[in-house]
């Protein structure tokens, strides 16, 4: 079963670089690398070639509520930049506080981790408030490719933020283990490092640019913070209403919330505006984003159909404690550049039993987990958080010279995960609850 | 960019819908089809979980609640399978339990299929197989594999947070259409929740002395092949574990229910009503994450060679050979555990004693197989045959 599963896997490689060589984007690509897989794994029936068609069909869907969200959140926050709200925005805050620097980095990051600290999304983080934040950092002088590394490292750090991480949540579902006692192990070094990488990165780049800036940035006067604001605090109501009343406000979910409060900055907008030509130019500008996320659930599941996502999760076991120590800062990112969330189930939920069984915490060992995961994000091939961290940030540089600007807070991340790992045992007393 | 053809358009939309079409069908007859149990003997009436909470009926969660009722009065049971319904060892033996028991004393009620909706339901990105068979005398016995969860058709949208009924924990969003994640449920919640009340009217209305949970777990996952209890249910459950391994020779330890994590069957039943419940997990290699192919062959033999190399290194929480861990130790084995665990009550509780006969045991089971134990449904008589 090894060399058949190993040939499996190799196809899947070959498919994905011979597309790659023929200049194929990266979802085409990644669905040559599935039909790849599906057709050696149909060799070996697994799965039969009759039931490839359900196969890939079934994956498509794996992550339709993402796709949801993903298209609300942007229809949503295109709907403010469009009726002038973010420049009004940020005009306004880069005048209030461009001169308390510290204290203006400070707030662009409790703003940022907000809303993904409240969904579990860092992608809700970029997609709600990532535009205006990359106009602020502008107007407060940081260098232009540094703008999206601390969009991508602090939407990070806000998807792992209490109270929602969705990865502590996959592995305590599959672990059997409660999600409780993660507000101090999540909380504490999620701010600790939001605010290391604002300080590290938002330095001031030369002379300041504010006036310049303050030129180019010329709001609608119809725009006023109640226009604005009011938008954002029907979609927090809605978010923080079902928290403080579960049982008796109705369950909306994220896509719906954001569509209610879509409507709501399209009635305020002082520029009159096409909902339907809007939400089009939406759908133009996340398709790429979208068919990554309709093709990896099936490319998902044909790695589990041929028996390669086993493989996956029995290399990761079967390597020695410490040598997987070694391995797991790069392990673990990789994993989520593949598989999102699917990292978790995979490779997360096994490795935690086995932690688990030889004495490490299992709570502080998820929380160190889920420092490491979201900065998979910004790996290929789905490299989600990445793609919206420039698209929303309007990078128009080199990919990889962005990612490369997040070494420093990506290192400081790694380190501060892996010794919350190792030293699991000796940090138990910040689990509360 | 480079300018796409409207031949080429057209083309890729061609061969997108044909694909939908194609790969869709399987999908939508898995939601259509039906999973069929002949009453056996011991079947006395059939109540709906409707019938518990009337919201729930014409719904997809709706199920068949078996009654099997004794001569004698005496105690009762709940047996309930299918609550993850990629589990299916629960279903196999809930329905054996319903073709073949015949209850002497007290009364036997038996949920074959408790999530009924995440029986219609598949995994996407998991790969699994849509159906599993097994053999009988009279041919292959079909059955759905389902998902953990109810159907998004049934229960949608799911919030970006659940918040567990009345304890207020926060559980991962995808728990709120889990049914061991939503006891003990509210009248007027999500569909899961009713399905959960439902089942705790049943228990309160019937006073119902012993609920059993049947499901399978990893062998990677330190809470297999045992039985978990609260605190009022431990007795019985360690005299049952020790009595299967002294008699019948097979291991099923005891867990103890953590009383902090909330919304499951073993914690909330124990805690919202005067029943004492019961959880069994068989362990199922196929669940687990580092396996070969997520075939109905691994599934049914629970043969796995990743899975063989940990057991080597120590790596599972069972003992694991080259034999696997056939469907047909996991479904004697709840079978055998159950029947025990009814036995050790009826001893310390005589007045409340439930005597069950003709369910086999795990010896049985593994030596004849599962399918020795079903009907065949074309020679049944029409009324006696239930779909679900």
């Amino acid at each position: 079963m090894l060399f058949r599963t190993l040939l499996i896997a190799a196809i899947i490689i070959v498919f994905y670089s011979l597309a790659k060589w023929q200049k194929l984007s990266v979802e085409l690509s990644l669905l040559a690398a599935t039909i790849g897989g599906a057709l050696a794994g149909s060799i070996f029936s697994s799965p039969p070639p009759a039931e490839i068609p359900r196969h890939l069909v079934e994956g498509s869907f794996t992550y339709l509520d993402v796709i949801l969200v993903f298209f609300t959140a942007t229809l949503f926050i295109t709907i403010i930049q469009k009726s002038g709200g973010v420049d009004f925005a940020v005009r306004r805050t880069v005048v209030r506080f461009y001169r308390a620097r510290f204290l203006a980095l400070f707030l662009l990051m409790v703003i940022v981790l907000i809303p993904g600290a409240l969904t579990g999304a860092g992608s809700v983080s970029l997609l709600v408030v990532g535009t205006p934040v990359a106009l602020a950092l502008k107007g407060l002088g940081v260098e232009e490719e540094k703008i999206p590394a601390i969009l991508f490292i602090l939407a990070g750090l806000a998807a792992a933020a209490p109270p929602v991480n969705i990865w502590a949540m996959v592995l305590c579902a599959g672990t059997a283990i409660p999600y409780v006692g993660f507000e101090l192990p999540l909380g504490l070094p999620v701010i600790i490092l939001g605010t290391l990488t604002v300080v590290i990165l938002g330095r001031r780049k030369g002379a300041d640019e504010i006036d310049s800036f303050l030129e180019k940035i010329t709001p609608h006067p119809g725009m006023n913070w109640l226009r604005l604001l009011l938008p954002f605090l029907v979609f927090f109501g809605l978010v923080l209403a079902y928290r403080v009343y579960p049982f008796n406000f109705p369950v909306l979910g994220l896509p719906l919330e954001f569509l209610i409060a879509s409507l709501v900055a399209l009635v305020l907008s002082p520029v009159r505006l096409n909902l339907i030509k809007v939400a089009s130019e939406t759908v133009s500008k996340l398709l790429p984003l979208l068919a990554i996320m309709v093709i990896v659930g099936m490319l998902q599941q044909i790695l589990s159909a041929s028996g390669v996502k086993g493989l996956i999760s029995y290399s990761v076991l079967i390597i020695p404690l410490g040598l997987l120590f070694c391995l797991l800062p790069v392990i673990i990112p990789v994993s989520e550049g593949v598989l999102t969330y699917g990292g978790a189930a995979i490779i997360g939920i096994p490795l935690v039993w086995y932690l688990n069984s030889l004495g490490y915490h299992a709570t502080i060992v998820i929380s160190g987990l889920s420092l490491l995961w979201p900065l998979g994000d910004g790996l290929p091939p789905t490299a989600l958080i990445g793609r919206l961290s420039v698209m929303v940030s309007g990078y128009q540089g080199k990919y990889w010279q962005f990612l490369k600007e997040t070494w420093v807070p990506w290192l400081i991340i790694t380190a501060t995960g892996m010794l919350m790992i190792i030293f699991s045992a000796k940090l138990k007393f910040l689990v509360t609850g | 960019m480079k300018k796409v053809s409207s031949t080429f358009k057209i083309t890729a939309s061609a061969m997108v819908l044909a694909l939908l079409v194609v790969g869709g069908w399987p999908l939508y007859r898995h939601r259509a089809s039906s999973m069929e149990v002949v009453c056996g003997p011991g079947v006395t009436e059939i109540l709906m979980l409707s019938d518990f909470l009337p919201d729930l009926r014409n719904t997809a969660a709706d199920t068949p609640v078996f009654v099997l009722s004794g001569t004698e009065p005496g105690g009762s049971a709940l047996i309930i399978g299918n609550t993850h319904a990629n589990e299916p060892e629960g279903l196999l033996a809930a329905a054996l339990i319903v073709e073949n028991a015949v209850v002497k004393k007290g009364t036997l009620y038996v949920i074959p299929c408790f999530n009924r909706s995440a029986s219609l339901n598949t995994r996407p990105g998991e790969g699994y197989p849509v159906y599993f068979s097994v053999e009988t005398p009279w041919g292959k016995k079909k059955f759905r594999m389902g998902n953990r969860d109810a159907s998004p058709l049934d229960q949608w949208p799911d919030p970006d947070v659940y918040i567990h009924f009345p304890e207020k924990q926060m559980l991962s969003y995808l728990d709120i259409r889990n049914t061991n994640r939503t006891w003990p449920g509210r009248h007027n919640g999500m569909p899961m929740e009713q399905v959960t009340f439902a089942a705790m009217e049943l228990l309160r209305n019937h006073k119902v002395d012993l609920a059993i949970d049947l499901h399978g777990a990893e062998t990677m996952f330190p809470v297999t092949n045992c039985i978990v209890a609260p605190e009022k249910s431990m007795r019985i459950a360690t005299l049952a574990a020790l009595t299967v391994k002294a008699v019948e020779g097979f291991e099923s330890h005891v867990e103890s229910s953590p009383e902090k994590f909330r919304g499951l069957s073993h914690r909330e039943i124990g805690d919202y009503s005067d029943t004492l419940p019961f959880l069994l997990e068989a362990p199922i290699p196929f669940l687990d994450q580092p396996t070969g192919p997520k075939s109905e062959q691994l599934f049914l033999d629970g043969r796995d060679e990743f899975l063989l190399s940990l057991s080597r290194r120590k790596k599972l929480f069972v003992s694991y050979d080259e034999s696997g861990w056939p469907l047909e130790r996991r479904v004697g084995q709840h079978l055998s555990v159950s029947l025990e665990i009814i036995k050790q009550y009826s001893r310390r509780h005589p007045g409340r004693a439930i005597i069950v006969e003709n369910v086999p045991r795990y010896s049985e089971v593994v030596e004849k197989g599962i399918g020795y134990y079903f009907q065949n449904p074309a020679t049944a008589k029409k009324e006696k045959v239930i779909t679900f």
